[in-house]
């Protein structure tokens, strides 16, 4: 049975090289739902520990506000969090992986901020 | 085959989602609580150790009291109190489900933290409960991880759950984010993490990381968990739906830990 957030997610991988999607816990790493690989969305755990590693260093180095996005790229995928805005509450994070010879990371990344913005509707 | 009556709590969520099983499970204990499960699925777990999605929803803030008020007299069924928050546009589908989701497990972490006694099941209960629920197995392996996550990064859950941490007086490095900056509004040396998480509308488990990484980064300190005396809480409760203006955090009382009271401490000579 697909959730609400699992919906949600799904329309993402309409977007050409996504290979998955997964909504998670800023704070705790828990994954609320995934849509696609799993696997290729990441480790929820891994992914909000990163998020805080980069966002506490920008902040030493003097960066103003708070963390948006941060992509990896390798040799085949890319792998792109996003932070997820809320009116209240912890903060969440999406994470996407995609294939790099079929994605554009332009339009993934300007996707997955207008995803960040409805995914909570 | 299957044994006659499970071991444990976890070997019985098993066994009801097998079964699934929709009704109350009350557990004896300290801190003890109450699961409502839905066709085998845990969709509330209500605990004195961790808030629940109403207290997260008005603490927080995202729902004021009288849009919560009207929805509860509007929709008499708790079970449906959900999806009248969200047909009123107070919450939407998927926000409201991270809420429930995230209570479900913050609740079954903070009672794995005491001893659990006997359980007793009961019919259906109305309950806040989370759409479509949580596997009683994904609900334990993440309880479990949870508890492996804070011994690693600083010791017992147990014992950390019963620190009451003060502000700390080294040098800050870098800019508070908002979370740390209203944590830090609410440590006072009387309240616990979960008196925090109460204040706050957040999950214990989320407040007990964020205390460990202040630490860590010298925003707070707490004595040691050998000096710990297990006395109750004893800090103000904040209302629901009533959030502490923000500002400065409070200066401590004191820095030292409070006074202890020892028996017979007063008697000189006394047997």
């Amino acid at each position: 049975m697909s959730t609400a957030v699992e919906a949600s997610l799904a329309r993402f991988l309409d977007s050409p090289g996504v290979t998955g999607v997964a909504l998670v816990d800023a704070v705790t790493g828990l994954t609320y739902g995934v849509a696609g690989d799993g696997a290729e969305a990441g480790d929820g755990q891994e992914a909000s520990d990163f998020a805080a590693l980069v966002a506490e260093r920008l902040g030493r180095a003097g960066a103003e506000g708070e963390l948006e996005s941060i992509v990896m790229t390798s040799a085949r995928r890319h792998q792109v969090l996003v932070t997820v805005g809320r009116p209240a509450g912890d903060p969440l994070l999406l994470t996407a992986g995609l294939d790099r010879e079929r994605a554009n990371l332009a339009l993934a990344a300007r996707g997955l901020g207008e995803l960040a913005d409805e995914v909570l509707a | 085959m299957r044994a006659p009556h499970p071991r444990n709590l976890p070997a019985l969520l098993v066994r009801l989602h097998e079964d699934e099983f929709s009704g109350t499970v009350r557990v004896a204990g300290t801190p003890g609580g109450t699961l409502h499960l839905r066709d085998g699925l845990v969709g509330a777990v209500e605990t004195p150790g961790a808030p629940t999605a109403a207290s997260v929803l008005l603490a927080s803030g995202r729902i004021g009291d009288d849009d919560w008020l009207a929805a509860c007299a509007a929709q008499r069924d708790e079970d449906l109190l959900g999806e009248r928050l969200v047909a009123d546009g107070l919450v939407g589908a998927a926000e409201l489900e991270v809420v429930c989701t995230a209570v479900v497990f913050d609740g079954a972490f903070a009672m794995s933290l005491g001893a659990l006694g006997n359980w007793e099941l009961s019919d259906r209960e109305p309950g806040f409960v989370a759409r479509p629920g949580v596997e009683p197995r994904q609900l334990t392996d993440e309880t479990t991880r949870r508890i492996a996550r804070l011994g690693s990064l600083w010791g017992p859950a147990s014992d950390l759950a019963r620190v009451r941490p003060v502000p700390g007086t080294g040098v800050v490095e870098g800019p508070l984010s908002r979370r740390h900056e209203d944590i830090l509004n609410q440590v006072n040396g009387r309240r616990t993490a979960r008196d925090i998480a109460f204040a706050l509308g957040r999950g214990l488990y989320a407040v007990m990381l964020d205390l460990i990484r202040m630490r860590t980064l010298g925003f707070l300190r707490w004595e040691v968990p050998g000096a710990l005396d297990g006395r109750p809480s004893t800090a103000a409760r904040v209302t629901p739906g009533r959030t502490t203006a923000p500002g400065p955090p409070p200066a401590p009382s004191r820095t030292e830990p409070l006074p202890r009271r020892v028996p017979r401490g007063g008697e000189k000579g006394g047997k």
